[in-house]
């Protein structure tokens, strides 16, 4: 489809391949080909001059960006059942995101320092290893009943942490936050740390053993 | 202003207005005709939302034999789309009317 003449290859052609990545098919062939295609004749139809061609190619990069930029705030009903479905898959939204977070990190590095950077992204970077976690093995907790109808909070007390790696990363990543406020407890919590996984190992391998014991009747697990 | 999702939006309306008047467009012939009203980065987002409303529809262009580059896209309103812009001009003339007297 983008074929290459002479040799060279169309204007766009990395970026299609990029968008095919992460654009849903529907999205890829309404919004995203007919927007480097606009490109693609464009350039080819620019006088000779560089300069011209060179304008040609500034406008329509400049709309592909817009469109990146603008995509993880795009709805509309799809034509197909996604009725009122965001139009772009999750994966822009990533990418959008993770874009939000390293210019963060790039004002705050030369303001409040390198150290404060580096905590912050490795925050960031626990943040979604535990989200990543938690889309490939959802929490096998089971919930109280009601406790879909609330809202989301940001609240230790209400963040399914399980026994699994999940928890794991949780753990070491308090643990680590905390150490970076108060280095004076790095003994102590990593102790601390070294004798809760005991202890949970202890009780994961106890529960693999009796699988019937230490359940709740109701299934209604204590927060 | 949307009363139970009837309502078309003025970008909407200006994309209607040219393909009815102009005839069938592509999206940059779009974006050359509105003068500014319309941008190249968000037009075919608009299209989009259009197409899936059955206010346009679209048809890629087939590529010439040994043509580059990707197919451009030709819209064209629907009879729905048509429908839709008489009603709300007529709608907004006689809003300005009563708003007059």
């Amino acid at each position: 489809m983008t074929g290459a003449n002479d040799g060279r290859r169309a204007p766009g052609t990395i970026l299609l391949k990029i968008s095919a990545l992460v654009f849903s098919d529907h999205v890829l062939s309404t919004v995203v080909q007919p927007t480097i295609s606009d490109l693609q004749r464009e350039v080819a139809n620019a006088a000779p001059p560089g300069l011209t061609r060179l304008r040609a190619r500034w406008r329509g990069y400049r709309a592909f960006w817009t469109l990146i930029l603008i995509a993880p705030f795009v709805s509309w009903p799809s034509p197909t059942d996604e009725a009122g479905a965001v139009a772009f898959p999750e994966a822009i939204a990533r990418l959008a995101i993770g874009s939000i977070v390293v210019t963060l990190l790039l004002i705050i590095g030369p303001v409040l320092g390198a150290w404060v950077a580096a905590v912050t992204a490795v925050g960031t970077l626990c943040a979604i290893l535990i989200h990543a976690w938690y889309i490939r093995h959802p929490s096998d907790l089971a919930v109280p009943r009601g406790a879909h109808g609330r809202l989301p909070q940001i609240n230790f007390s209400s963040t399914d942490v399980a026994d699994n790696i999940g928890g794991l990363i949780f753990v070491v990543g308090s643990v680590f936050i905390v150490v970076i406020g108060v280095p004076s407890v790095i003994w102590f919590l990593s102790a601390a740390t070294l004798a809760g996984g005991g202890v949970a190992w202890a009780l994961a391998a106890w529960h693999a053993s009796h699988p019937k014991n230490g359940l709740p009747e109701n299934q209604i697990v204590l927060r | 202003m949307s009363h139970g999702g009837v309502a078309l939006p003025k970008k909407e309306r200006l994309i209607l207005e040219f393909l009815t008047s102009g005839g069938p467009m592509y999206g940059l012939q779009l974006v050359e005709h509105s003068g500014g009203a319309l941008k190249r980065g968000t037009v075919y987002v608009t299209l989009g939302r259009m197409e899936a409303k059955g206010l346009v529809e679209s048809q890629q262009e087939p590529l010439p034999p040994g043509g580059i580059g990707l197919p451009r896209r030709l819209y064209r309103p629907t009879a729905l789309g048509e429908r839709m812009l008489r009603a709300w001009t007529a709608f907004t003339r006689e809003l300005a009317w009563e708003v007059k007297s």
